[in-house]
């Protein structure tokens, strides 16, 4: 029992190395990026690549986020079991690169939108895309979102109200605006994308941590608000997850050997988040350990966990 | 050095959504101990009601100022005017929220947005702009408003018990963050508060007697609230029957508690 706190210690430091953190750097640039290519006029056409060839026959699946990281991972995960993708990301170079990647290697169809997801309209709008084409939509995978090592007294209060919209807010507006297309292809699901972060307060994450845990009762709530209607919600809350070379290398740095085993890689969260949504799970978390340490996270004083979370965090 | 408006020696809170509610509950306990106010609400009518009040009972300085939080410019603005005036500033009350029967599926998107919006923003730009000025007066007190709504998914109020849960997790980090300057920051998370007639009703219609029971007048919960952040608790909820029920909410799996509460909302009453 005496170790006990060492391992949460160790355990729970390793979250402090975000799956988000290069979003920091890029965020200045990318905001002022999707504005500008927003304020096009007559933008949409810019912005949609093909729109003639939907599949009337198979299921669509959309995911928000879905060019890069966890949520090109989900939908890989998908295309492999046949699903049409719609993917909406901020830079259509990525969204290209994945279309590309994913037609040729799974033979689905993909179509991308371009949108910065943190706009109101943003919703709205890819909303009024699928329902006009009538998309035989079956699954919603809400995975944008912006962390990472700095948050709440080191970035500006901009950035903040960016990482509220985006996290929280994105996913509140297309499910509510998706919703009779889901309604209409019940059974259908829903995946949003939380995180270990919204288990317990992370204090270096102070922000990352509360929109996360907005995140888990938000699709908490809507699991039972949505059951009527055949429409099951899953919340996937990962731990570290290696999306980039730095955060390996940051992960590494800080934690060695117990980092390389404690995460789990995207393909492998893609893959588990896809099979337990389409299982109607709840609660998703990819890896043995990562599930170990957050039933510790859940059933321990929430005071003593964010000391060690605290502390972990106070060591860099 | 800077423009001088205390008349008298006292030190100072600032209460946003000060003029009603359990906002002005807040004040009345802050009143009593002796503290000047600075109230922060939308509406100049109620602002001069509460001023008006409160200096009739009390015999501290109260100053108001007319701001939308919800607009990005009032926080700044509101730091600078207390900076300006080098304000003694020891308490700093985030009490502005939206809350309602309606939310989500029921509401238009807007509503749940400006919901999102309104319960964490304000209370996140104010500490950014005050801190300054709470560090200079330190030892110093931060009181979050949330709820029992935030312990635990209520599905009926989905957007409202989300955003409410983020203040709660909020205040934690921000604790742990502030304790090397001497701030303590505490959370208020009560269960229903008696503050307008449709609220007791409503109570009374979906929690019966319990809910009566389970019930704080905003005085009452302001009193608490006030004696509790001076005491440097982090969690305040008033009332013994409260106080039960959220260790109940706090400790069993929230996938239960979800479902309870999607029930209860569920059966007709």
């Amino acid at each position: 029992m005496k170790r006990l706190p060492l391992f949460l210690v160790i355990v729970l430091s390793v979250f402090s190395a975000s799956s988000q953190s290069e979003l920091t750097k890029e965020l200045a640039f990318n905001r002022q990026a999707s504005l500008s290519v927003n304020s096009l006029p007559g933008s949409s056409d810019i912005l949609h690549s093909s729109t003639l060839h939907i599949n009337h026959h198979s299921d669509y699946a959309l995911v928000a986020g879905g060019s890069k990281g966890i949520g090109y991972a989900i939908a890989e995960a998908l295309a492999r079991r046949g699903y049409n993708l719609i993917l909406i990301a901020r830079h259509m170079d990525s969204l290209i690169s994945a279309k590309d990647k994913l037609e040729c290697d799974y033979g689905i169809h993909v179509e991308i939108l371009a949108y910065d997801l943190s706009q109101t309209e943003a919703a709205t709008d890819i909303a009024k895309w699928c329902m006009e084409r009538n998309i035989p939509l079956k699954m919603l995978c809400n995975v944008a979102g912006f962390g990472g090592s700095k948050d709440y007294l080191s970035l500006p209060l901009d950035s903040l109200r960016y990482m509220i919209n985006l996290n929280v807010g994105s996913a509140m507006a297309l499910t509510l605006t998706l919703l009779p297309l889901l309604e209409k292809n019940a059974p259908s699901f829903i995946l949003n994308v939380g995180s270990m972060a919204g288990f317990a307060p992370i204090p270096v994450k102070n922000l990352y941590s509360a929109t996360k845990s907005a995140v888990v009762f938000f699709s908490y709530s809507l699991s039972y608000q949505l059951k009527d209607k055949n429409i099951s919600v899953s919340v996937l809350c990962p731990g570290p997850v290696f999306t980039k070379p730095e955060i390996i290398e940051d992960t590494k740095k800080k934690l060695g050997w117990f980092g390389s085993l404690m995460a789990v890689p995207p393909e492998k969260v893609g893959e588990i988040a896809v099979r337990e949504t389409l299982d109607h799970k709840l609660v998703i978390v990819p890896g043995t350990v990562s599930k170990i340490t957050a039933f510790l996270i859940r059933i321990l004083p929430r005071q003593m966990i964010v000391n060690i979370y605290g502390k972990a965090g106070d060591k860099k | 050095m800077a423009k001088q408006v205390t008349k008298n020696k006292l030190q100072w809170a600032l209460i946003s959504g000060g003029s009603k509610g359990i906002g002005y509950g807040i004040a009345l306990a802050l009143a009593r101990r002796n503290y000047n106010l600075v109230l922060v609400a939308r509406n100049e009518d109620d602002l001069n009601n509460a001023k008006t009040k409160l200096e009739s009972i009390y015999s501290v300085q109260i100053e108001i100022l007319p701001f939308d939080l919800g607009q990005e410019e009032s926080a700044v603005k509101i730091g600078a005017w207390c900076t300006e005036k080098d304000l003694p500033l020891k308490i700093l009350c985030n009490v502005t929220g939206l809350g309602g029967s309606a939310d989500y599926l029921s509401a238009p998107l807007t509503d749940s947005l400006q919901m999102l919006r309104l319960n964490t923003e304000p209370a996140v730009s104010l500490v950014f702009h005050l801190l300054p000025l709470l560090k200079k007066n330190q030892p110093a007190y931060i009181l979050n408003v949330s709820s029992m709504a935030g312990f635990a998914p209520i599905t009926v109020k989905n957007i409202y018990s989300a955003t409410k849960s983020a203040v709660i997790f909020f205040s934690y980090s921000l604790r742990y963050q502030l304790k090397k300057d001497h701030i303590s920051v505490s959370c208020l998370c009560p269960g229903p508060v008696f503050t307008k007639p449709s609220v007791e009703k409503e109570t009374i219609e979906k929690l019966g007697w319990f809910g009566k029971k389970m019930a704080v007048s905003p005085e009452e919960l302001g009193e608490i609230a006030v004696n509790k952040t001076l005491k440097k608790a982090m969690i305040i909820v008033p009332g013994f029957l409260a106080k039960t029920v959220s260790v109940i909410l706090r400790t069993l799996p929230k996938k239960w508690i979800a479902y309870i509460y999607y029930k209860l909302a569920s059966t007709p009453s």
